[in-house]
C-alpha cells in the first residue's frame, strides 16, 4: 500500500510539472528521498551515541546519563548544541582549507553510502546491480578523511594517528574483499537485494551457517573499519589522545564523530543484510510461527537484528583492553588472510558438489 | 641527502596514561623507542623542608600526601622511625590495628594499580568494578579516623582512636525501595570489625572475577607478556623493591626478612615472579591482594578477641584521655605541652623502611634534640623505578610505554614529594 | 594428541573472550552501585571531620575562652586569633579566623581544644562562593554554623564520646 502511495506521487510530479521535461521532478523526487535517508540516519546515530553511554555505563555498574531530561532521554539534543556552540580552534600553521575539508572527506561517504542499501522489499533509494561493490568503493574513501585530518593538523600525535590508520584501514579493506567474496560466491551476484533474496527460506537458509568465520572475520574488520574497541589505536586515548581528531573542536569534531557512527550503523546493517537474511522473518518454514509472526513488516526485523549487532560493538568494548598497533596488522596479514583465503577454496568446494540447501 | 633525525615526542604532563604529572621525552623512530627522558619535579611540594619547621605530629599529615594512593603505610614508616627514636612502647592491639589497615591500604593500593593499567591499556570496564570494592575500604577508612582519605590516623605510641562499635549506615532515600536499602545496609549492622570481616569473606569473589576477566584474556597477554623485561640481577643494580623485584625473582619482602609490627605472628607467603615482565609483575600484585586478605582476617580475629588500650602511657609523648584532661592537673599540662610545643627526640638518626604496596618506603631521621627534625629524608620507591624507565623501554613500542608506565605503578606524590 | 586439539579449538572458538564478555553482560543486569547525589548520600560516620563550627554551652555562653592552642596546633598555620578581656571580665577572642584555602581538615584543633569550642561538623557540601574572602571564614559566621547545626554537632560528638 505504501509501494502504491509512493507510485501515485511519483507519478503525480511528472505529470503536474510537464514543462522542463520532468527534469524538476526528478531532482525533487531525488530530494525528498535522501532526505527521508538522512534525517532518521541522523537521529538514530544521535540516539545510539545515547544508547552507548546508557549501555556501557550499566555494563560498568554505574547509570549512564539521567539529568538531561526524564531519565536523560535529552542528552543527545544538549551534546549536539554544546558542539554546535563551542569554539573552532584553528591550529598554528596549519592549512585551514585541508583542515576544513578532512571533516567532509569523512562524513561525505559515510552518508553516500546508504544510498544503495535496501531496508525491505522495495525500500531503497536506488538500485544498482554492483551495490556491494559501490559499498566498499566508496567506504574506502573515508581513509582520505582520516589521514588528510592527521596531515593537516601540523602537530604530532595526530601525524602518528594517521599514519597508524592509513595502514590498518587498508590492510583491512583486503581482509573484508576476501571474506565478501565468499558470499558473492554463494549468492551468485554482487546486488544487495538478490544477495538478501537469496537467503529466503527460515534461518537455516541465512549464510552465517557455511560462512561462520566469514561472518565473525567481517564483524571484527568492521570493529577495525570503524577504528572501534578494541582496535582504537587511531584515536587511541590513553596512547596518542584522540590520535587525529585531537586538534579538532565544536562543530568538526562533532562532524568525525557522526561520520564514525554512521559507520558503525552501516557495518551492522551491512553484516545482517549479507549472513543474517536482510528483512526475512526467522520464523520463514516453521508452519505455525510463520503466521503467527507474518504481520511484522520486513523493516522491523532489519532494525531488529541490526541493532543486535550494534550492542554488541558496545558489548565488546566494555570488555576487552586495546590491541597493541603491530598486533593488529599481525592479525589482519598472518591470522585473517589466511582463513579467508582457506574458507574460499571450501566454498568453492561445497560448490562443486552442492552441499547444503544454499547451493544450487 | 636529507639528516633523518628521531622524533621527538612530548608525552606530556596532561595526559591521560601519565598517572600523574609525567613529563616525558620519547625520542622514537617510527613507532619504536629510542630513548626516553623523564622529566620530573611538576607536583613538587617542599615537604621534606617544610618538615624541618614544624613540630612531629604535624608532618603526619604530610606523609599521607606523598603516595596520596595508600596512605596509612606512609604514616607508618614516619612514626615507627619517631618511635625508635623515643624507644616506646606501643601497645599490642595498636600494633594488630596497624597491621591491619596497612593490608587494608594495600589492598586499596593494588585495586587502583589494576583499575589505571586496564584503563590505560584499554580494559574500561576492570576501573569500576575495582572502585566498587575500594568504595568499602575507604568507608573504613572514614568509620575510623573520620577522612575517606588523607586519616592521620597513626600517631607516635599508638592510633588515633579505637575502632568504633557501629558502621554508618545507607539513609532512606525516593530512589530505593526499602528492600533495596535493607539489602545496602546488610553488612553495617555490626561494629567495623564485622564489616571489615564480610569484606574479606566477599572479597575472593571480586578478585576471581578480575582474573576471569584479564588474566586469560589474549589481548591482555599479548600486550603484557615480555614486555619491559627486567632480569633479578639488573633489577637489584637498578635499586628496585617491591613487587617489581619479586617479579624478577629475587624473593625479598621486608616483612619476612626484617620483620616489623606484629607480622612474625601472622601467617602468610609472598607471591614471587618468574620472568620479570609485566605480566608476572601482574600476577604478583594479583596474589598479594589474596594473602592481604588472608592477614586482615587474622587481625580481625584477634582483635575481636582481644580488647585493650590503643595508646600508649607515656603522656609525654601521647595526650591524655579528654575526661583525664579536665579532671587532672597533671594531664592538663602534658595536654597543653603536646599540643603546643610537642616532644623533643633525643640527639641521633635512624632509618626506617616498611614494605609499602610500591616496595620499600623508607624514613631517614636525623634529630639535634629539638621538637622539630633536623632534617627528614624519605626515600620512596617510585623514584628508584621511574630512572629505569629509559632502560625498561627501549626498544619497544609507543603503545608499550603506557604499559610500563603502569606497570611500575607511579605514583607522582612520593617521586616528587 | 588430543590436549593440543582441545587447545585448538578453545583458541579458535576465542573461549576466554567470551567468558569476559559473560562477566559483563552478567553485571549489566545486576544491581547499579549509583548513589544520586544531591538527593541520596553515602553514609558518614560520627568522627567525620567537615566544616568547622564554634559551639556554646547550653546556657547560651559561648565555649571558646580564646586559650589558641588550636592555632599553635593547627599545621597549615590556618587559624588565626586575637583577644581580649570582654566587659565582664571573662577572656574571649575579638578575631578568630580559619583560612579554608589552608585548611586541611585534619581534626588537630578540635583534638586540642580543652573546652570542646571548635570542632569539625558533619557538613561537606558548602559553598561560599560569592567572594574569595567568603573562604576566610570569621568567629560570626563559624558561631551561625554551630547555632544551626547543634543537634547533630551534639549527637555525633556524644556518639563519639567514648573513644576519646
Amino acid at each position: 500500500m505504501m509501494m502504491a502511495l509512493w507510485q501515485a506521487f511519483v507519478v503525480s510530479t511528472h505529470n503536474l510539472l510537464p514543462w522542463f521535461d520532468g527534469v524538476i521532478a526528478t531532482v525533487l523526487i531525488i530530494l525528498i528521498k535522501a532526505f527521508a535517508l538522512i534525517m532518521p540516519l541522523m537521529l538514530v546515530v544521535a540516539y545510539f551515541t545515547y544508547a552507548e553511554r546508557k549501555m556501557i555505563g550499566y555494563m560498568q555498574l554505574r547509570i549512564g546519563p539521567n539529568r538531561v531530561g526524564p531519565r536523560g532521554w535529552l542528552q543527545p539534543i544538549a551534546d549536539a548544541l554544546k558542539l554546535m556552540t563551542k569554539e573552532i580552534i584553528f591550529p598554528s600553521k596549519a592549512n585551514i582549507y585541508l583542515f576544513l575539508l578532512a571533516p567532509v572527506l569523512a562524513i561525505a561517504p559515510a552518508i553516500a553510502v546508504w544510498a544503495v542499501i535496501p531496508f525491505a522489499e522495495g525500500i531503497f533509494v536506488v538500485d544498482l546491480d554492483v551495490s556491494l561493490l559501490y559499498v566498499l568503493a566508496i567506504g574506502s574513501i573515508g581513509v582520505y578523511g582520516i589521514i588528510l585530518a592527521g596531515w593537516a593538523s601540523n602537530s604530532k600525535y595526530p601525524l602518528l594517528g594517521a599514519l597508524r590508520s592509513a595502514s590498518l584501514l587498508v590492510s583491512y579493506e583486503i581482509v573484508i574483499g576476501f571474506a565478501l567474496v565468499t558470499v558473492v560466491m554463494i549468492a551468485g551476484s554482487v546486488n544487495l537485494n538478490t544477495i538478501v533474496e537469496a537467503q529466503r527460506g527460515g534461518i537455516l537458509h541465512w549464510y552465517w551457517l557455511p560462512l561462520l568465520p566469514m561472518m565473525i572475520i567481517f564483524f571484527i574488520s568492521a570493529l577495525v573499519e570503524t577504528n572501534r574497541a578494541p582496535f582504537d589505536v587511531v584515536e587511541g586515548e590513553s596512547e596518542i589522545v584522540g590520535g587525529t581528531h585531537v586538534e579538532y573542536s565544536g562543530m568538526t569534531f562533532a562532524i568525525f564523530f557522526l561520520a564514525e557512527y554512521a559507520n558503525m550503523i552501516l557495518m551492522a546493517v551491512l553484516a545482517v543484510l549479507l549472513f543474517f537474511g536482510g528483512w526475512h522473518s526467522p520464523f520463514m518454514g516453521i508452519p505455525y510461527l510463520e503466521f503467527m509472526f507474518s504481520w511484522v513488516p520486513g523493516i522491523v526485523w532489519l532494525l531488529a537484528k541490526s541493532s543486535f549487532f550494534m550492542f554488541l560493538y558496545l558489548w565488546v568494548r566494555a570488555t576487552f583492553p586495546r590491541f597493541r598497533y603491530d598486533q593488529i596488522m599481525r592479525l589482519s596479514w598472518k591470522v585473517f588472510l589466511p582463513i579467508t583465503i582457506i574458507w574460499i577454496f571450501v566454498v568453492a568446494l561445497m560448490t562443486q558438489l552442492k552441499l547444503g540447501v544454499w547451493f544450487g | 641527502m636529507a639528516e633523518i633525525h628521531n622524533y621527538t615526542l612530548n608525552f606530556g604532563p596532561q595526559h591521560p596514561a601519565a598517572h600523574g604529572v609525567l613529563r616525558l621525552i620519547l625520542e622514537i623512530d617510527g613507532e619504536v623507542i629510542k630513548r626516553a627522558d623523564p622529566h620530573i619535579g611538576l607536583l613538587h611540594r617542599g615537604t621534606e623542608k617544610l618538615a624541618e619547621s614544624k613540630p612531629y605530629n604535624h608532618s603526619i599529615g604530610y606523609m599521607d600526601r606523598l603516595d596520596y594512593v595508600s596512605m596509612m603505610c606512609n604514616e607508618h614508616a614516619f612514626v615507627m622511625a619517631i618511635e625508635k627514636m623515643l624507644e616506646i612502647e606501643v601497645p599490642q592491639r595498636a600494633q594488630y590495628i596497624r597491621v591491619m589497615f596497612d593490608e587494608i591500604t594495600r589492598i586499596l593500593n593494588h585495586l587502583m594499580w589494576l583499575g589505571t593499567h586496564g584503563l590505560d591499556v584499554g580494559a574500561m570496564s576492570i576501573f569500576l568494578y575495582a572502585f566498587r570494592e575500594r568504595e568499602k575500604l575507604i568507608d573504613c577508612y572514614e568509620a575510623v579516623s573520620g577522612s575517606r582519605m588523607h586519616a592521620t590516623y597513626y600517631r607516635p605510641g599508638g592510633v588515633y582512636r579505637d575502632l568504633p562499635d557501629k558502621m554508618p549506615q545507607y539513609l532512606e532515600s525516593d530512589f530505593r525501595t526499602n528492600k533495596e536499602l535493607a539489602q545496602m545496609n546488610k553488612n553495617r549492622q555490626g561494629s567495623l570489625l564485622d564489616f571489615i570481616a564480610d569484606f574479606t569473606e566477599e572479597f575472593p569473589k571480586s578478585i576471581q572475577q578480575y582474573d576471569d576477566l584479564l588474566t586469560d584474556n589474549r589481548i591482555w597477554k599479548q600486550r603484557l607478556v615480555n614486555i619491559g623485561i627486567v632480569t633479578a640481577k639488573r633489577a637489584k643494580q637498578l635499586g628496585f623493591t617491591g613487587p617489581m623485584l619479586r617479579g624478577s625473582g629475587v624473593a625479598w619482602d621486608l616483612r619476612k626478612k626484617q620483620p616489623y609490627s606484629v607480622y612474625n605472628q601472622l601467617d602468610f607467603d609472598i607471591p614471587v615472579g618468574v620472568t620479570g615482565d609485566s605480566y608476572d609483575r601482574y600476577l604478583v600484585r594479583m596474589e598479594e591482594m589474596r594473602q592481604s586478605n588472608r592477614i586482615i582476617k587474622q587481625c580481625v580475629a584477634w582483635l575481636k578477641d582481644n580488647p585493650g588500650e590503643v595508646m600508649s602511657d607515656d603522656h609525654k609523648v601521647a595526650p591524655p584521655s579528654r575526661v583525664a584532661m579536665k579532671d587532672d592537673m597533671e594531664s592538663l599540662i602534658h595536654h597543653f605541652k603536646l599540643f603546643t610545643e610537642g616532644y623533643c627526640l633525643p640527639k641521633g638518626e635512624v632509618y626506617c623502611a616498611i614494605e609499602h604496596p610500591k616496595g620499600e618506603f623508607g624514613i631517614y631521621l636525623i634529630s639535634d634534640g629539638a621538637n622539630k627534625p633536623y632534617r627528614v629524608k624519605i626515600r620512596a620507591p617510585g623514584f628508584a623505578h621511574l630512572a629505569a624507565m629509559d632502560e625498561m623501554t627501549k626498544g619497544h613500542m609507543l603503545s608499550d610505554v603506557v604499559t610500563i608506565i603502569g606497570t611500575q605503578d607511579i605514583v607522582f606524590g612520593e617521586i616528587d614529594r | 594428541m588430543g590436549k593440543k586439539f582441545k587447545k585448538l579449538i578453545k583458541n579458535f572458538s576465542l573461549s576466554e573472550l567470551r567468558a569476559g564478555l559473560g562477566i559483563t553482560a552478567k553485571e549489566l543486569v545486576n544491581k547499579k552501585i549509583t548513589v544520586q547525589f544531591p538527593e541520596e548520600r553515602t553514609p558518614i560516620s560520627p568522627r567525620f571531620r567537615g566544616l568547622h563550627a564554634l559551639r556554646r554551652y547550653p546556657n547560651g555562653e559561648e565555649r571558646c575562652i580564646a586559650c589558641k592552642l588550636c592555632e599553635a596546633v593547627c599545621p597549615a598555620n590556618a587559624i588565626t586569633i586575637e583577644s581580649e578581656m570582654r566587659e565582664d571580665g571573662t577572656r574571649r577572642t575579638t578575631q578568630y579566623d580559619i583560612d579554608l584555602f589552608k585548611c586541611i581538615f585534619c581534626g588537630f584543633c578540635e583534638e586540642s581544644c580543652p573546652v570542646d569550642a571548635i570542632v569539625e561538623t558533619q557538613i561537606f557540601d558548602y559553598a561560599f562562593i560569592d567572594s574569595r574572602e567568603g573562604s576566610i571564614i570569621n568567629k560570626a559566621r563559624l558561631l551561625e554554623v554551630g547555632d544551626k547545626n547543634e543537634d547533630m554537632i551534639n549527637k555525633t560528638k556524644l556518639e563519639d564520646a567514648k573513644y576519646k
